[in-house]
C-alpha cells in the first residue's frame, strides 16, 4: 500500500469515527466549527502592505 | 440544540403550532458525520394558517420568550433558527412522519433520512446533492427508498437524473 492510499484510508477511518459519534456529540461539533466561522467574520483582515512609492 | 427541542415541544404544547419537525443539515447529522451549517431548520404547521403572516405567532411567542429575529431567522441559543411551513405534500409528510429523537434527554422531532434525502433532492443545490450523497454512503437510506418516495412525490426523473451525474459508473 503506498503511501497515500494509507493517508486515505486513515482519513476514512477518521470519518467514519466521527460518524458514529452521537447526534448531540455531532451538533456540539458543528457548533464549534460555527463559532470559528464567526470569529473568522468579525476579525478584521491582516493588510498587506502595498510596495513602497517611488 | 436542546434549547430549541425545548422550546419547539413548548411552543406545539401552547397551541402555537400543531407539529414541527427539524430538517436540512442539522437533520441530516443524525445519519452522517457533521457538516458545516450556519442555521437550523424547522418545518412547522401553525395553528392559525389563515393569518397573513402566517409565522406571525410564532415570532411572537418567541418574543414574548426573550429571542430575537436575526435576519430571516430567530436566534435560539446558537442557533438562528428558520421556521418553514410544510409547504408542500411531500414536507407535510415528511413532517407528519418524522422521528422523535432523544436530544440530551429531550424529545425532539425530526424529519427521517428518506425525506431529508428526497427534500434535497427536491431543492437542487450543489449542497443539497451532497445532502443526498452523505445520507446514502452513511447507510441511512438506500437509493430504492428515495426512488419510490421521489416517485410518490413527482420526482422520478429528478431522481434519474441524480443516478445518472453521480452514481451510475
Amino acid at each position: 500500500m503506498t503511501d497515500l492510499e494509507q493517508m486515505l484510508k486513515r482519513q476514512a477511518e477518521w470519518q467514519r469515527t466521527r460518524q458514529s459519534l452521537t447526534w448531540p456529540e455531532k451538533i456540539r461539533l458543528a457548533e464549534r466549527v460555527r463559532e470559528s466561522v464567526g470569529q473568522l467574520r468579525v476579525e478584521p483582515r491582516p493588510t498587506v502592505p502595498g510596495p513602497p512609492k517611488r | 440544540m436542546k434549547e430549541l427541542a425545548l422550546l419547539l415541544n413548548e411552543m406545539q404544547r401552547e397551541g402555537v403550532i400543531q407539529d414541527y419537525a427539524l430538517f436540512g443539515a442539522t437533520a441530516q447529522m443524525r445519519y452522517t458525520e457533521p457538516v458545516a451549517t450556519l442555521d437550523a431548520d424547522v418545518l412547522v404547521a401553525v395553528a392559525s394558517a389563515d393569518r397573513l403572516d402566517v409565522l406571525g405567532g410564532i415570532y411572537e411567542f418567541c418574543a414574548a420568550k426573550g429571542y430575537r429575529p436575526e435576519g430571516e431567522a430567530i436566534l435560539v441559543g446558537a442557533w438562528p433558527t428558520q421556521f418553514i411551513p410544510a409547504f408542500s405534500p411531500l414536507t407535510q409528510e415528511a413532517m407528519e412522519q418524522a422521528e422523535t429523537a432523544d436530544f440530551d434527554g429531550v424529545a425532539f422531532r425530526v424529519v427521517r433520512a428518506d425525506h431529508l434525502a428526497v427534500i434535497a433532492l427536491s431543492v437542487g443545490r450543489a449542497k443539497d446533492m451532497t445532502r443526498v450523497l452523505g445520507l446514502l454512503e452513511s447507510g441511512a437510506v438506500s437509493r430504492d427508498a428515495i426512488m419510490s418516495l421521489a416517485a410518490r412525490h413527482g420526482l422520478a426523473d429528478a431522481w434519474h437524473r441524480f443516478e445518472e451525474r453521480f452514481l451510475d459508473d
